[in-house]
């Protein structure tokens, strides 16, 4: 029966095809090629409609009150560059756009080896039940609220009473103050971003190394290719489209990271895990400078979108497809 | 499973299609009360909004209150509304948000943090309403300490009627004391006796304890330790103005004279020599092992820690005692001082009260709302246990604090009676950039060598500079 309807469905749909093509057409025809026109706008209006208010206003709206000094209650007042200026000279502002590239190039190094090996590992060597068990494992981090997870760690990393040196006094490590020295800080936040969004980029590396025809391991292996070898020469190579969405996607993350530093150290000590959005929210709604946090975050979005352009740009160079 | 005929199944999808639009459709309909924002205190009646900060449950604390104010003034509808923050300054930016969504509440729930912000910019003096109702404000007037009253003071006019405040004094383990040998500290003990009485500690348990644990805050943080060697991180002076005020309701107050139109927060002050002292001291304690590097914006964990007898001294105010009752703490467990006697003994406070908004609806109707809470049926109502200190004197008394501890509960308002020139925290219009200026340099201030303290110092200096320069 289903085989009977599926035939009544395409006769149906030939049909109305063949009388289009004959320009030929009664009334309903003609209402049906209408509908045939608008129907996909109908469809994609919501989105549309979506995307242009709440993407692209709120885009546009921050660009222009870039140029306007503005606290929320009093009138906004054009300023021109003044914003720009003044953002460019203030040394915090320099201090956490050096951090957060800073953060971007450990973080998404560790996050895209992290997930690289783990993923050649789960692929390789263990059996099918596992592999299940370890996407859905190293996925998990993602799923949860950055903010709940920091307030965690804060505890695990406490200086006097956290678990993380109470493990290590076991092996005569003394009490490392994590939270209130610069560099423990820095580890501490690199650590936890990375520890909760490697899991995605595990997740791409899996679905690619999938992709990889086995044929390709086995003619590299009558090569006489092992080991590392193997995945220098095969894996590496044919799995660079999936590295570049990945480099691509992690990078954008990390030059926005807020969640982490706000909750774990609030930018601190000094201004050693102060990042550009934090800086941003801090002059938005702390210090009610809306322009100057528009002018952070036009430079911010310059600064993203030349980096990924590049990246395009070298990809070109760097990645091969199949 | 497939229909047993293509029609049967092409209705099937289509009529599963159409249940799904007509549940969206009914769904939109049965909810949408919530999706106009109806719920929103204030918005689509004349309810007077007033905004805490808290969760549902203290709105629904505030419930008893709502209902004897209904009585009082059946006119006036009142909706509270709790706003989750982590702290004052986290609240205070919901507000604005508030207020650049267009929806500002009627009345706030403001503390000493957000004072001079709200006074500068949202809120509505209530000068006019204190002359024309005096006579019914000489009853909240006598009870309420003037210092309270004198952090609500902004450039000659008041905002603000203190509800209630706590002042940074000193908590201590009782039982930590009497394992380290020591006896309750003397009330004009020092900070060199603080320091021994630490060290004590400190040898009575090397492990798994901490003698005197601080935070990276605001209030009880390295304020208290300023203030008691006579100075802080911004230079401090008083406005003309207020004599109005001082003049109907303290006229025979002993500190009448040290009243003002309010407190002045102007310049930065990180490089007098006596602020590097403090820090110093703060510093050796910590390279001692006898206090904690401070944590920015710590404090969530304190209450248990200090419950679990791990902590020897902390400074707190009187909204400790509830949380550590209900920590598990006996009422002899922990006891409280006033904070060390340094060049003075100055403490530090912070105090909380509702402030009208500039753009209430109903300005009158806000006033009767502010009038009420301020009476002693309704901070009855809303302080039936020790959660923070009330402002009106009367309240803090054995009742209170019966069963909870601590022994000393006189300590906390004794603190404006013997010290008159104890201080609101310093919080000028532009207090978020001041505030993050100072936390981010008290870290590295307090965790490293001399020269360390200098730079910190010298960049707390330079950026108060910036904060103070900008528009609040």
């Amino acid at each position: 029966m289903s085989t009977a309807t599926t035939g009544m469905s395409t006769k149906r749909r030939n049909g109305a095809g063949s009388k289009r093509r004959n320009g030929g057409g009664t009334g309903s025809e003609s209402f049906g090629r209408q509908r045939q026109r608008w129907l996909p706008w109908a469809f994609l209006a919501p989105t549309i409609l979506g995307m242009g208010l709440f993407t692209l206003v709120p885009i546009v709206a921050s660009v222009v009150l870039a140029f306007f000094r503005w606290d929320i209650i009093s009138a906004p007042s054009f300023v021109g560059f003044d914003n720009f200026a003044e953002v460019v000279q203030d040394p915090t502002v320099r201090v956490s756009f050096l951090n957060t590239i800073m953060f971007v190039v450990v973080a998404v190094a560790l996050q895209l080896g992290l997930a690289l090996a783990l993923a050649i590992m789960v692929q390789e060597k263990l059996p099918a039940w596992l592999r299940v068990f370890f996407r859905s494992a190293f996925f998990f981090p993602l799923i949860l609220s950055a903010a709940s997870v920091s307030i965690f760690m804060r505890y695990l990393f406490n200086e006097q009473f956290g678990v993380v040196n109470w493990l290590l006094s076991f092996v005569g490590i003394p009490a490392v103050p994590w939270l209130t020295t610069p560099a423990g800080s820095a580890a501490v936040v690199i650590l936890v971003y990375v520890w909760q969004n490697f899991g995605f980029s595990f997740l791409l590396f899996i679905g690619g190394l999938a992709s990889i025809p086995t044929e390709t391991y086995e003619a590299a292996s009558i090569d006489g290719a092992t080991g590392w070898r193997k995945h220098l020469h095969v894996t590496l190579p044919l799995l660079s489209p999936t590295t570049l969405v990945a480099s691509v996607m992690a990078i954008i993350n990390a030059l926005q990271v807020f969640d982490q530093p706000y909750v774990l150290t609030r930018g601190g000590p000094g201004d050693s895990t102060r990042t550009a959005v934090m800086v941003i929210f801090e002059s938005a709604f702390q210090r009610l400078e809306f322009g100057q946090a528009s002018a952070i975050g036009v430079i911010l979005t310059l600064i993203i979108m030349a980096i990924t352009a590049a990246q395009f740009r070298l990809s070109k160079r760097f990645v091969f497809y199949q | 499973m497939p229909g047993s005929n293509g029609k049967l199944r092409e209705i099937s999808r289509r009529t599963a299609l159409g249940a799904l639009g007509a549940g969206i459709v009914g769904a939109t309909v049965a909810s949408w009360p919530r999706l106009t924002g109806m719920d929103i205190p204030g918005r689509g009646d004349n309810s007077l909004s007033i905004a805490i900060l808290g969760t549902a449950a203290d709105a629904a604390a505030r419930q008893r209150v709502i209902d004897a104010f209904a009585k009082v003034h059946p006119e006036i509808k009142v909706k509270v509304q709790a706003i989750q923050a982590a702290d004052w300054k986290d609240f205070f930016t919901k507000i604005l948000t508030m207020v650049a969504a267009g929806t500002p509440p009627d009345v706030v729930y403001v503390a000493t943090e957000g004072a001079q912000l709200f006074a500068e910019k949202l809120a509505h003096p209530l000068d006019e309403y204190l002359r024309r109702d005096a006579a019914d404000m000489k009853e909240y007037f006598a009870d309420v300490h003037p210092s309270l009253v004198e952090a609500f003071m902004y450039k000659g006019s008041l905002f603000q009627l203190p509800i209630d405040w706590n002042a940074a004094n000193m908590y201590y383990n009782t039982s930590a004391l009497q394992q380290a040998g020591l006896e309750r500290p003397a009330d004009n003990w020092t900070q060199v006796d603080f320091r021994n009485n630490l060290a004590a500690m400190r040898k009575a348990r090397p492990q798994d304890f901490t003698p005197y644990y601080w935070t990276n805050r605001l209030f009880g943080g390295v304020v208290p330790w300023l203030y008691a060697n006579d100075t802080s991180f911004l230079k401090e002076s008083k406005s003309t103005g207020g004599e109005w005020l001082w003049d109907s309701f303290y006229a025979q107050d002993p500190s009448r004279g040290l009243r003002s139109g309010g407190y002045q927060w102007l310049e930065p002050n990180a490089d007098d020599p006596r602020v590097y002292e403090s820090f110093d001291y703060l510093r050796g304690l910590v390279k001692d092992g006898l206090g904690v590097r401070p944590e920015e914006g710590g404090g969530n964990s304190l209450v248990g820690l200090f419950a679990s007898n791990r902590i020897g001294m902390t400074p707190a105010g009187g909204y400790w005692v509830e949380g550590l009752h209900e920590a598990g703490m006996k009422e002899d467990d922990f006891d409280v001082q006033f904070f060390p006697r340094w060049r003075t003994q100055r403490h530090q406070f912070g105090t909380a009260g509702y402030a009208i908004m500039k753009t209430a609806k109903d300005k009158d109707a806000a006033w009767e709302w502010l009038k009420f809470a301020s009476s002693l049926e309704a901070m009855r109502l809303v302080f039936p246990t020790p959660n923070t200190t009330p402002a009106r004197r009367s309240m803090v008394n054995e009742q209170l604090y019966a069963g909870r501890g601590p022994k000393h509960w006189k300590v906390f308002y004794d603190t404006l009676d013997k010290f008159p020139t104890t201080g609101p925290i310093p919080a000028p219009p532009q207090q978020a950039a001041v505030e993050t200026a100072l936390m981010k340099n008290v870290s590295l201030a307090v965790s490293g060598d001399e020269n360390q303290l200098k730079q910190a110092l010298a960049s707390m200096q330079r950026d108060l500079e910036i904060a103070l320069r900008r528009q609040a």
